[in-house]
Protein backbone atom coordinates (compact mmCIF):
# COMPACT_ATOMS: atom_id res chain seq x y z
CA UNK A 1 0.00 0.00 0.00
CA UNK A 2 1.65 3.32 -1.14
CA UNK A 3 1.54 6.22 0.94
CA UNK A 4 0.98 9.56 0.16
CA UNK A 5 0.13 13.28 1.55
CA UNK A 6 -3.29 14.70 0.41
CA UNK A 7 -5.64 17.36 0.84
CA UNK A 8 -8.70 16.27 2.33
CA UNK A 9 -11.83 18.44 2.13
CA UNK A 10 -14.12 18.79 4.78
CA UNK A 11 -17.70 17.27 3.58
CA UNK A 12 -19.58 16.94 7.38
CA UNK A 13 -18.98 17.33 10.92
CA UNK A 14 -21.21 16.29 13.72
CA UNK A 15 -21.21 16.18 17.60
CA UNK A 16 -20.87 12.39 18.37
CA UNK A 17 -20.52 12.49 21.76
CA UNK A 18 -19.13 14.89 24.67
CA UNK A 19 -16.06 16.11 23.54
CA UNK A 20 -16.16 14.20 20.17
CA UNK A 21 -16.47 15.35 16.65
CA UNK A 22 -17.10 12.96 13.71
CA UNK A 23 -15.05 14.43 10.45
CA UNK A 24 -16.10 13.08 7.35
CA UNK A 25 -13.33 13.54 4.78
CA UNK A 26 -13.59 13.27 1.29
CA UNK A 27 -10.86 10.00 0.34
CA UNK A 28 -12.21 8.37 -2.17
CA UNK A 29 -9.09 6.43 -2.75
CA UNK A 30 -8.46 5.08 0.99
CA UNK A 31 -12.47 4.95 1.47
CA UNK A 32 -11.48 1.52 -0.63
CA UNK A 33 -8.32 1.32 0.54
CA UNK A 34 -8.85 1.33 4.60
CA UNK A 35 -9.47 -1.35 6.20
CA UNK A 36 -10.01 -1.72 10.82
CA UNK A 37 -6.59 -0.46 12.06
CA UNK A 38 -5.61 1.99 9.39
CA UNK A 39 -4.47 5.50 10.69
CA UNK A 40 -4.40 8.85 9.02
CA UNK A 41 -1.33 11.18 9.99
CA UNK A 42 -3.49 15.50 9.91
CA UNK A 43 -1.73 18.29 10.17
CA UNK A 44 -3.23 20.57 12.84
CA UNK A 45 -4.86 23.67 10.85
CA UNK A 46 -3.44 26.81 11.94
CA UNK A 47 -1.28 26.13 14.60
CA UNK A 48 2.51 25.87 12.97
CA UNK A 49 3.97 25.93 16.89
CA UNK A 50 2.20 22.57 17.43
CA UNK A 51 4.63 20.47 15.26
CA UNK A 52 3.58 16.89 14.84
CA UNK A 53 0.79 16.02 12.89
CA UNK A 54 -1.80 13.88 14.94
CA UNK A 55 -2.99 10.43 14.10
CA UNK A 56 -6.25 8.85 13.67
CA UNK A 57 -7.89 5.43 13.30
CA UNK A 58 -10.02 5.42 9.96
CA UNK A 59 -13.34 5.29 12.14
CA UNK A 60 -16.09 4.32 8.31
CA UNK A 61 -15.19 3.90 5.40
CA UNK A 62 -18.34 4.70 2.95
CA UNK A 63 -16.76 3.60 -0.32
CA UNK A 64 -19.81 4.89 -2.89
CA UNK A 65 -19.79 8.43 -0.88
CA UNK A 66 -16.01 8.13 -1.38
CA UNK A 67 -15.61 9.02 2.02
CA UNK A 68 -14.12 8.24 5.52
CA UNK A 69 -14.97 8.99 8.80
CA UNK A 70 -12.55 10.03 11.96
CA UNK A 71 -13.49 10.19 15.57
CA UNK A 72 -11.51 13.35 16.84
CA UNK A 73 -11.55 13.36 20.52
CA UNK A 74 -10.85 17.22 22.22
CA UNK A 75 -7.81 16.12 24.51
CA UNK A 76 -5.64 18.74 23.81
CA UNK A 77 -5.09 21.97 21.31
CA UNK A 78 -4.00 19.93 18.44
CA UNK A 79 -6.94 17.88 18.62
CA UNK A 80 -9.23 20.79 19.10
CA UNK A 81 -7.98 22.67 16.25
CA UNK A 82 -9.03 19.08 13.96
CA UNK A 83 -12.09 18.75 15.53
CA UNK A 84 -13.20 22.65 14.59
CA UNK A 85 -12.97 22.02 11.06
CA UNK A 86 -15.81 23.47 9.17
CA UNK A 87 -17.18 21.80 6.17
CA UNK A 88 -15.58 23.20 2.72
CA UNK A 89 -12.31 23.72 4.72
CA UNK A 90 -9.36 20.93 3.80
CA UNK A 91 -7.48 18.93 5.66
CA UNK A 92 -3.44 17.56 5.37
CA UNK A 93 -3.20 14.15 5.49
CA UNK A 94 -0.67 11.48 5.54
CA UNK A 95 -1.59 8.30 4.77
CA UNK A 96 -2.82 5.32 4.90
CA UNK A 97 -0.47 4.38 7.97
CA UNK A 98 -0.35 1.15 9.87
CA UNK A 99 -1.78 -2.22 9.49
CA UNK A 100 -4.97 -3.60 9.80
CA UNK A 101 -7.13 -6.22 12.48
CA UNK A 102 -6.78 -9.32 11.05
CA UNK A 103 -9.76 -11.63 10.22
CA UNK A 104 -8.32 -14.90 10.71
CA UNK A 105 -9.88 -18.19 9.19
CA UNK A 106 -12.34 -20.03 11.11
CA UNK A 107 -13.33 -17.19 13.26
CA UNK A 108 -16.46 -18.69 15.75
CA UNK A 109 -16.72 -15.06 17.18
CA UNK A 110 -15.45 -11.41 17.16
CA UNK A 111 -14.92 -10.19 20.39
CA UNK A 112 -14.84 -6.38 20.07
CA UNK A 113 -13.57 -4.27 23.26
CA UNK A 114 -13.16 -0.66 23.54
CA UNK A 115 -12.76 2.04 26.14
CA UNK A 116 -14.12 5.91 25.36
CA UNK A 117 -12.43 6.98 21.82
CA UNK A 118 -10.83 3.47 21.45
CA UNK A 119 -14.09 2.96 19.38
CA UNK A 120 -13.09 4.26 16.79
CA UNK A 121 -12.00 1.54 14.73
CA UNK A 122 -14.61 -1.01 15.69
CA UNK A 123 -17.29 0.05 13.07
CA UNK A 124 -15.09 -0.39 10.09
CA UNK A 125 -14.04 -3.90 11.45
CA UNK A 126 -17.71 -4.45 11.31
CA UNK A 127 -17.58 -3.50 7.88
CA UNK A 128 -14.74 -5.59 7.25
CA UNK A 129 -16.29 -8.69 8.64
CA UNK A 130 -19.79 -8.31 6.86
CA UNK A 131 -19.56 -11.68 5.21
CA UNK A 132 -18.11 -13.42 7.76
CA UNK A 133 -21.29 -15.67 9.37
CA UNK A 134 -19.55 -15.42 12.65
CA UNK A 135 -20.52 -13.66 15.90
CA UNK A 136 -20.02 -10.54 16.68
CA UNK A 137 -20.02 -8.59 20.13
CA UNK A 138 -19.38 -5.43 21.08
CA UNK A 139 -17.77 -4.58 24.66
CA UNK A 140 -18.18 -1.02 24.69
CA UNK A 141 -17.57 1.21 28.02
CA UNK A 142 -17.68 4.68 28.45
CA UNK A 143 -17.17 7.01 31.84
CA UNK A 144 -20.70 8.45 31.07
CA UNK A 145 -24.05 8.24 28.55
CA UNK A 146 -22.72 11.13 26.83
CA UNK A 147 -19.38 9.83 26.45
CA UNK A 148 -20.94 7.04 23.84
CA UNK A 149 -20.54 7.39 20.30
CA UNK A 150 -23.52 5.89 17.59
CA UNK A 151 -24.46 3.46 20.23
CA UNK A 152 -28.07 3.14 18.82
CA UNK A 153 -26.04 1.80 15.48
CA UNK A 154 -24.04 -1.01 16.67
CA UNK A 155 -26.88 -3.29 16.78
CA UNK A 156 -27.74 -2.40 13.16
CA UNK A 157 -24.38 -3.06 11.74
CA UNK A 158 -24.57 -6.57 13.53
CA UNK A 159 -23.12 -6.52 17.17
CA UNK A 160 -24.23 -7.95 19.85
CA UNK A 161 -23.92 -5.03 22.51
CA UNK A 162 -22.61 -4.89 25.96
CA UNK A 163 -22.52 -1.23 27.19
CA UNK A 164 -20.51 -0.07 30.61
CA UNK A 165 -20.49 3.51 32.07
CA UNK A 166 -18.39 4.26 35.16
CA UNK A 167 -21.57 6.22 36.41
CA UNK A 168 -24.42 3.77 35.11
CA UNK A 169 -26.14 6.44 33.22
CA UNK A 170 -26.40 3.53 30.40
CA UNK A 171 -25.85 -0.20 30.20
CA UNK A 172 -24.35 -1.91 33.22
CA UNK A 173 -22.41 0.36 35.58
CA UNK A 174 -18.86 -0.34 36.05
CA UNK A 175 -15.93 -0.84 33.99
CA UNK A 176 -15.88 -2.36 30.34
CA UNK A 177 -13.29 -5.14 31.44
CA UNK A 178 -15.81 -6.57 34.17
CA UNK A 179 -18.47 -7.27 31.84
CA UNK A 180 -15.94 -8.96 29.41
CA UNK A 181 -14.81 -11.40 32.30
CA UNK A 182 -18.20 -12.26 33.25
CA UNK A 183 -18.88 -12.70 30.33
CA UNK A 184 -15.58 -15.27 28.97
CA UNK A 185 -16.00 -16.99 31.75
CA UNK A 186 -19.73 -17.82 30.93
CA UNK A 187 -18.49 -20.01 28.28
CA UNK A 188 -14.32 -21.15 28.48
CA UNK A 189 -14.45 -22.71 24.58
CA UNK A 190 -13.04 -20.02 23.48
CA UNK A 191 -11.44 -21.92 19.69
CA UNK A 192 -12.30 -19.70 17.25
CA UNK A 193 -12.67 -16.94 19.23
CA UNK A 194 -10.66 -13.65 19.07
CA UNK A 195 -10.20 -10.44 21.14
CA UNK A 196 -9.96 -6.88 19.59
CA UNK A 197 -9.04 -4.48 21.94
CA UNK A 198 -8.42 -0.46 21.56
CA UNK A 199 -8.92 2.23 24.27
CA UNK A 200 -6.87 4.05 26.90
CA UNK A 201 -3.69 2.27 27.65
CA UNK A 202 -4.32 1.40 31.30
CA UNK A 203 -7.21 -0.94 30.22
CA UNK A 204 -5.35 -2.81 27.15
CA UNK A 205 -2.76 -3.40 30.02
CA UNK A 206 -5.77 -5.06 31.62
CA UNK A 207 -7.28 -6.62 29.05
CA UNK A 208 -3.77 -8.15 27.91
CA UNK A 209 -3.50 -9.60 31.37
CA UNK A 210 -6.83 -10.79 30.95
CA UNK A 211 -6.80 -12.23 27.62
CA UNK A 212 -3.27 -14.34 28.46
CA UNK A 213 -4.75 -15.50 32.02
CA UNK A 214 -7.66 -16.99 30.21
CA UNK A 215 -5.75 -18.24 27.28
CA UNK A 216 -8.00 -16.65 24.40
CA UNK A 217 -6.37 -14.84 21.56
CA UNK A 218 -6.42 -11.41 20.88
CA UNK A 219 -5.25 -8.35 18.94
CA UNK A 220 -4.95 -4.60 20.43
CA UNK A 221 -4.37 -1.44 18.57
CA UNK A 222 -1.99 1.06 20.73
CA UNK A 223 -2.10 4.42 21.00
CA UNK A 224 1.49 5.93 20.87
CA UNK A 225 2.92 9.63 20.79
CA UNK A 226 4.46 9.90 16.48
CA UNK A 227 6.45 12.44 14.93
CA UNK A 228 6.27 11.10 11.79
CA UNK A 229 3.10 7.99 11.58
CA UNK A 230 5.47 6.31 8.65
CA UNK A 231 9.17 4.54 9.98
CA UNK A 232 10.97 7.60 9.94
CA UNK A 233 11.43 8.91 13.36
CA UNK A 234 11.77 5.89 15.02
CA UNK A 235 9.71 7.66 17.91
CA UNK A 236 6.87 5.33 18.37
CA UNK A 237 8.81 2.05 20.11
CA UNK A 238 6.78 -0.37 21.43
CA UNK A 239 8.28 -3.33 23.81
CA UNK A 240 8.52 -6.70 22.50
CA UNK A 241 7.51 -9.34 25.76
CA UNK A 242 10.31 -11.23 24.30
CA UNK A 243 14.11 -10.54 23.02
CA UNK A 244 14.29 -11.37 19.47
CA UNK A 245 17.24 -13.51 18.88
CA UNK A 246 18.79 -10.56 16.79
CA UNK A 247 18.71 -8.26 19.73
CA UNK A 248 15.73 -6.89 18.84
CA UNK A 249 13.73 -5.26 21.89
CA UNK A 250 11.03 -2.95 20.48
CA UNK A 251 8.67 -2.53 17.54
CA UNK A 252 6.90 0.91 15.79
CA UNK A 253 3.09 1.87 16.64
CA UNK A 254 3.04 3.21 13.36
CA UNK A 255 4.73 0.77 10.79
CA UNK A 256 4.91 -3.04 12.58
CA UNK A 257 1.06 -1.47 14.40
CA UNK A 258 -0.57 0.03 15.44
CA UNK A 259 -2.35 -3.63 15.76
CA UNK A 260 -0.42 -6.36 17.44
CA UNK A 261 -0.91 -9.97 18.68
CA UNK A 262 -1.94 -9.27 22.35
CA UNK A 263 1.07 -11.28 23.55
CA UNK A 264 3.55 -9.97 21.34
CA UNK A 265 3.84 -7.05 23.27
CA UNK A 266 4.07 -5.64 26.90
CA UNK A 267 1.76 -2.90 27.34
CA UNK A 268 3.17 -0.42 30.11
CA UNK A 269 0.04 1.07 31.99
CA UNK B 1 18.94 27.85 -15.12
CA UNK B 2 20.86 27.93 -12.34
CA UNK B 3 23.61 25.56 -11.74
CA UNK B 4 23.16 24.08 -7.99
CA UNK B 5 26.17 22.10 -7.59
CA UNK B 6 28.07 22.65 -4.60
CA UNK B 7 31.66 20.84 -4.11
CA UNK B 8 32.18 19.31 0.16
CA UNK B 9 35.93 18.44 0.00
CA UNK B 10 36.03 16.23 -3.14
CA UNK B 11 32.27 15.54 -2.92
CA UNK B 12 30.14 16.99 -5.95
CA UNK B 13 26.77 17.25 -4.99
CA UNK B 14 23.78 17.84 -7.40
CA UNK B 15 22.27 20.98 -4.99
CA UNK B 16 23.07 21.58 -1.79
CA UNK B 17 20.36 20.13 0.00
CA UNK B 18 20.72 16.59 2.10
CA UNK B 19 18.31 14.74 4.35
CA UNK B 20 19.32 14.44 8.10
CA UNK B 21 20.63 11.57 9.39
CA UNK B 22 18.42 9.96 11.90
CA UNK B 23 15.57 11.43 10.01
CA UNK B 24 14.95 9.56 6.77
CA UNK B 25 15.65 6.24 8.05
CA UNK B 26 17.59 4.84 5.19
CA UNK B 27 15.76 6.23 2.41
CA UNK B 28 13.00 3.81 1.95
CA UNK B 29 10.33 5.25 4.93
CA UNK B 30 10.30 8.25 2.11
CA UNK B 31 10.53 6.58 -1.64
CA UNK B 32 6.26 6.72 -1.65
CA UNK B 33 6.67 10.37 -1.16
CA UNK B 34 8.78 11.86 -3.81
CA UNK B 35 11.90 10.84 -6.20
CA UNK B 36 14.70 10.82 -3.78
CA UNK B 37 16.94 11.34 -6.60
CA UNK B 38 16.13 15.16 -6.58
CA UNK B 39 18.17 15.68 -3.43
CA UNK B 40 21.73 16.93 -3.43
CA UNK B 41 22.47 13.82 -0.68
CA UNK B 42 20.74 11.53 1.91
CA UNK B 43 22.69 11.19 5.19
CA UNK B 44 21.74 7.39 6.44
CA UNK B 45 20.87 6.83 9.82
CA UNK B 46 23.65 6.04 12.43
CA UNK B 47 24.75 2.98 11.40
CA UNK B 48 27.06 1.22 14.52
CA UNK B 49 29.59 -1.67 14.51
CA UNK B 50 27.03 -3.88 16.33
CA UNK B 51 23.25 -3.96 16.26
CA UNK B 52 21.98 -1.76 18.96
CA UNK B 53 18.19 -2.03 20.32
CA UNK B 54 17.79 1.78 20.91
CA UNK B 55 16.43 2.98 24.67
CA UNK B 56 13.01 2.46 26.37
CA UNK B 57 9.78 4.77 25.34
CA UNK B 58 8.82 7.50 26.18
CA UNK B 59 11.49 8.14 23.33
CA UNK B 60 10.00 11.65 21.59
CA UNK B 61 8.08 14.29 23.20
CA UNK B 62 6.39 17.55 21.15
CA UNK B 63 7.63 20.79 22.26
CA UNK B 64 6.79 24.40 21.05
CA UNK B 65 7.84 24.37 17.32
CA UNK B 66 10.28 21.47 18.34
CA UNK B 67 10.56 18.07 19.69
CA UNK B 68 12.18 16.44 21.95
CA UNK B 69 14.02 13.00 21.65
CA UNK B 70 15.68 10.52 23.08
CA UNK B 71 15.91 7.11 20.01
CA UNK B 72 19.16 5.72 21.30
CA UNK B 73 20.62 4.90 17.72
CA UNK B 74 18.73 1.79 17.08
CA UNK B 75 20.68 0.36 14.55
CA UNK B 76 20.85 -3.27 12.53
CA UNK B 77 24.62 -2.80 13.04
CA UNK B 78 27.04 -2.66 10.00
CA UNK B 79 27.10 -6.03 8.73
CA UNK B 80 23.31 -6.09 8.57
CA UNK B 81 22.89 -2.75 6.94
CA UNK B 82 25.04 -3.82 4.05
CA UNK B 83 22.48 -6.65 3.16
CA UNK B 84 19.20 -4.87 4.51
CA UNK B 85 19.84 -1.38 4.21
CA UNK B 86 22.26 -0.86 1.35
CA UNK B 87 20.75 -2.67 -1.66
CA UNK B 88 18.36 0.05 -1.88
CA UNK B 89 20.26 2.93 -1.47
CA UNK B 90 22.70 1.33 -3.97
CA UNK B 91 19.54 2.13 -6.80
CA UNK B 92 19.73 5.84 -6.18
CA UNK B 93 21.41 8.12 -8.37
CA UNK B 94 21.83 10.95 -5.37
CA UNK B 95 24.85 11.30 -3.01
CA UNK B 96 24.80 8.27 -0.01
CA UNK B 97 26.63 9.47 2.73
CA UNK B 98 26.56 6.85 5.73
CA UNK B 99 26.39 8.20 9.67
CA UNK B 100 28.71 6.48 11.55
CA UNK B 101 28.90 6.74 15.51
CA UNK B 102 31.14 4.08 17.95
CA UNK B 103 31.92 3.95 21.44
CA UNK B 104 35.58 4.26 21.34
CA UNK B 105 37.75 5.08 18.32
CA UNK B 106 38.28 1.96 17.36
CA UNK B 107 34.73 0.90 17.06
CA UNK B 108 33.71 4.18 14.58
CA UNK B 109 37.45 2.96 12.65
CA UNK B 110 36.04 -0.99 12.75
CA UNK B 111 32.81 0.16 11.42
CA UNK B 112 33.90 2.25 8.66
CA UNK B 113 36.59 -0.41 7.73
CA UNK B 114 33.62 -2.62 7.21
CA UNK B 115 32.01 -0.33 5.10
CA UNK B 116 34.57 0.37 2.51
CA UNK B 117 34.26 -2.82 0.90
CA UNK B 118 30.91 -1.05 -0.22
CA UNK B 119 30.73 0.57 -3.35
CA UNK B 120 29.00 3.30 -4.06
CA UNK B 121 29.21 4.84 -0.20
CA UNK B 122 29.97 9.15 -1.19
CA UNK B 123 30.90 9.90 1.91
CA UNK B 124 30.97 9.32 5.72
CA UNK B 125 28.94 11.49 8.42
CA UNK B 126 30.86 10.76 11.67
CA UNK B 127 28.50 10.98 14.40
CA UNK B 128 29.97 13.02 17.14
CA UNK B 129 27.75 14.15 18.95
CA UNK B 130 24.50 12.15 19.68
CA UNK B 131 23.35 13.18 23.60
CA UNK B 132 21.24 10.05 24.01
CA UNK B 133 23.48 7.59 24.40
CA UNK B 134 24.89 6.10 27.79
CA UNK B 135 28.17 5.60 26.49
CA UNK B 136 28.91 8.71 26.11
CA UNK B 137 28.77 9.46 22.14
CA UNK B 138 28.48 13.36 23.58
CA UNK B 139 32.06 12.57 24.86
CA UNK B 140 33.61 12.42 21.55
CA UNK B 141 32.47 15.68 20.41
CA UNK B 142 32.98 18.12 23.61
CA UNK B 143 36.78 17.23 24.13
CA UNK B 144 38.87 18.28 21.45
CA UNK B 145 41.34 15.88 22.31
CA UNK B 146 39.26 12.81 21.46
CA UNK B 147 37.47 14.09 18.43
CA UNK B 148 40.78 14.61 16.64
CA UNK B 149 42.06 11.21 17.51
CA UNK B 150 38.42 9.94 16.42
CA UNK B 151 38.74 12.04 13.43
CA UNK B 152 42.55 10.84 12.77
CA UNK B 153 41.93 6.65 13.60
CA UNK B 154 38.96 7.03 10.63
CA UNK B 155 40.73 9.17 8.35
CA UNK B 156 43.87 6.65 8.67
CA UNK B 157 40.97 3.68 7.23
CA UNK B 158 39.34 5.60 4.59
CA UNK B 159 40.18 7.90 1.46
CA UNK B 160 36.47 8.77 1.21
CA UNK B 161 34.90 12.45 2.25
CA UNK B 162 34.86 12.27 6.21
CA UNK B 163 32.25 14.58 7.60
CA UNK B 164 32.55 15.69 11.29
CA UNK B 165 28.74 16.26 12.49
CA UNK B 166 29.23 18.19 15.96
CA UNK B 167 27.36 19.21 19.00
CA UNK B 168 26.49 22.35 19.94
CA UNK B 169 26.39 21.40 23.47
CA UNK B 170 30.22 22.55 24.14
CA UNK B 171 31.71 26.01 25.34
CA UNK B 172 33.75 26.09 22.14
CA UNK B 173 32.50 24.50 18.87
CA UNK B 174 35.25 26.47 16.93
CA UNK B 175 37.84 24.42 18.81
CA UNK B 176 36.45 21.08 18.17
CA UNK B 177 35.92 22.16 14.54
CA UNK B 178 39.29 23.25 14.17
CA UNK B 179 40.77 19.95 16.26
CA UNK B 180 38.86 17.85 13.46
CA UNK B 181 39.90 19.50 10.46
CA UNK B 182 43.85 19.30 11.79
CA UNK B 183 42.84 15.68 11.93
CA UNK B 184 41.99 15.06 8.47
CA UNK B 185 38.13 16.07 8.44
CA UNK B 186 37.00 17.01 4.71
CA UNK B 187 34.09 18.91 5.94
CA UNK B 188 31.83 20.03 9.44
CA UNK B 189 28.13 19.23 9.51
CA UNK B 190 26.13 21.07 12.49
CA UNK B 191 24.46 21.13 14.72
CA UNK B 192 23.28 18.36 16.29
CA UNK B 193 20.25 18.64 18.57
CA UNK B 194 20.58 20.36 22.15
CA UNK B 195 19.99 19.22 25.63
CA UNK B 196 16.79 19.63 26.51
CA UNK B 197 14.17 18.64 29.04
CA UNK B 198 10.14 18.36 29.95
CA UNK B 199 8.69 17.20 33.11
CA UNK B 200 5.08 15.87 33.48
CA UNK B 201 3.73 17.90 36.07
CA UNK B 202 0.77 15.83 36.96
CA UNK B 203 3.75 12.47 37.91
CA UNK B 204 6.13 14.77 38.14
CA UNK B 205 8.66 12.31 36.02
CA UNK B 206 10.38 12.96 33.22
CA UNK B 207 8.58 12.72 29.82
CA UNK B 208 11.12 10.82 28.43
CA UNK B 209 12.93 7.64 29.69
CA UNK B 210 16.21 9.26 29.78
CA UNK B 211 15.32 12.04 31.40
CA UNK B 212 16.91 14.50 28.84
CA UNK B 213 17.04 14.55 25.11
CA UNK B 214 17.73 16.15 21.77
CA UNK B 215 16.10 19.35 20.74
CA UNK B 216 15.19 19.74 17.10
CA UNK B 217 12.83 21.91 15.00
CA UNK B 218 12.26 25.27 13.41
CA UNK B 219 12.72 26.20 17.44
CA UNK B 220 16.57 25.57 17.52
CA UNK B 221 16.89 27.55 14.15
CA UNK B 222 18.30 30.94 14.86
CA UNK B 223 21.19 28.84 17.46
CA UNK B 224 22.11 26.24 15.05
CA UNK B 225 22.40 29.49 12.29
CA UNK B 226 24.81 31.59 14.69
CA UNK B 227 26.75 28.23 15.68
CA UNK B 228 27.32 27.62 11.73
CA UNK B 229 28.64 31.23 10.91
CA UNK B 230 31.01 31.22 14.02
CA UNK B 231 32.60 27.62 12.54
CA UNK B 232 32.52 28.99 8.86
CA UNK B 233 34.96 31.72 10.25
CA UNK B 234 37.26 30.38 12.33
CA UNK B 235 37.82 26.87 10.48
CA UNK B 236 39.36 26.54 6.44
CA UNK B 237 36.49 23.52 5.47
CA UNK B 238 33.07 23.30 4.17
CA UNK B 239 30.46 23.61 6.86
CA UNK B 240 26.48 22.05 6.28
CA UNK B 241 24.19 23.83 8.64
CA UNK B 242 21.72 21.08 10.43
CA UNK B 243 18.91 23.01 12.88
CA UNK B 244 15.32 23.41 12.19
CA UNK B 245 15.49 23.88 8.46
CA UNK B 246 11.93 23.70 7.08
CA UNK B 247 12.12 26.26 3.97
CA UNK B 248 14.05 27.69 1.03
CA UNK B 249 14.31 30.24 3.12
CA UNK B 250 15.92 28.69 6.25
CA UNK B 251 18.09 27.23 4.14
CA UNK B 252 18.84 30.41 2.25
CA UNK B 253 19.65 31.87 5.88
CA UNK B 254 22.45 29.40 6.38
CA UNK B 255 24.13 29.70 3.01
CA UNK B 256 24.06 33.13 2.84
CA UNK B 257 25.89 32.85 6.24
CA UNK B 258 28.49 30.72 4.60
CA UNK B 259 27.20 26.91 4.91
CA UNK B 260 28.44 25.10 1.58
CA UNK B 261 25.16 22.65 2.22
CA UNK B 262 22.09 21.99 4.34
CA UNK B 263 20.62 19.17 6.01
CA UNK B 264 16.62 18.56 6.60
CA UNK B 265 15.68 17.03 10.09
CA UNK B 266 12.67 17.31 11.43
CA UNK B 267 10.76 19.00 9.21
CA UNK B 268 10.23 15.46 7.20
CA UNK B 269 8.56 14.31 9.50
CA UNK B 270 5.29 16.88 9.04
CA UNK B 271 6.09 17.23 5.52
CA UNK B 272 7.96 13.91 4.08
CA UNK B 273 8.49 15.78 0.83
CA UNK B 274 9.79 19.02 2.93
CA UNK B 275 13.60 18.52 1.10
CA UNK B 276 12.64 18.08 -2.09
CA UNK B 277 10.33 21.63 -1.51
CA UNK B 278 13.50 23.38 -0.59
CA UNK B 279 15.47 21.95 -3.59
CA UNK B 280 12.14 23.53 -6.12
CA UNK B 281 12.01 26.88 -4.24
CA UNK B 282 15.66 27.44 -3.91
CA UNK B 283 16.31 27.18 -7.63
CA UNK B 284 12.92 29.23 -8.15
CA UNK B 285 14.42 31.77 -6.17
CA UNK B 286 18.14 31.66 -7.67
CA UNK B 287 16.34 32.30 -10.85
CA UNK B 288 14.10 34.86 -9.81
CA UNK B 289 17.30 36.90 -8.13
CA UNK B 290 19.15 36.23 -11.56
CA UNK B 291 21.92 33.46 -9.55
CA UNK B 292 23.72 31.53 -11.53
CA UNK B 293 25.65 29.36 -9.02
CA UNK B 294 25.86 28.72 -5.32
CA UNK B 295 29.38 30.23 -4.96
CA UNK B 296 26.98 33.44 -5.44
CA UNK B 297 25.08 32.87 -2.40
CA UNK B 298 27.55 30.81 0.09
CA UNK B 299 28.94 33.10 2.38
CA UNK B 300 27.77 36.48 0.75
CA UNK B 301 26.36 37.61 4.13
CA UNK B 302 26.79 41.54 4.08
CA UNK B 303 27.97 43.28 7.24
Amino acid sequence: MSKSVLQLPVIETAEAARQTVRLTLHAPEWAHTAHAGHFINLLVPGRRDLLWRRPFSVHRADRSRGTIDLLVGKAGRGSESIAASRPGEQLDAIGLLGNNFPLDAGLREIIMVAGGIGIAPFDLLLQDAKGLSCRKSLFYGARSACDLCNSALWAEKGAALHITTQDGSAGSRGLVLDELRRYLESDRDYTGRVIYGCGPTPMLAALREMAMGLGIKGYVSVENRMACGFGACVGCAVELAAVRPDGQKYLLACKDGPVFPIEEILIHD
Amino acid sequence: MTDLRVRIGSLVLANPVLTASGTFGYGSEFADFFDLNRLGGIVTKTVTLEPRPGNAPQRIWETPAGMLNSIGLPNVGVEQFKVEKWPFLSTLKTAVIVNVAGRSSQEYAAAVEALESVEGIAAYELNYSCPNVKEGGLAFSSDARVAAEVTSRVRAVTRRPLIAKLTPNVTSISEIGRACADAGADALSAINTLVGMAVDIRTRRPRLSTITGGLSGPAIRPVALARVYELVRNVSIPVIGIGGIATAEDALEFLIAGAAAVQIGTAGFVHPDAAVRVVEDLEAFCRREGIAGMAQLCGSLRL
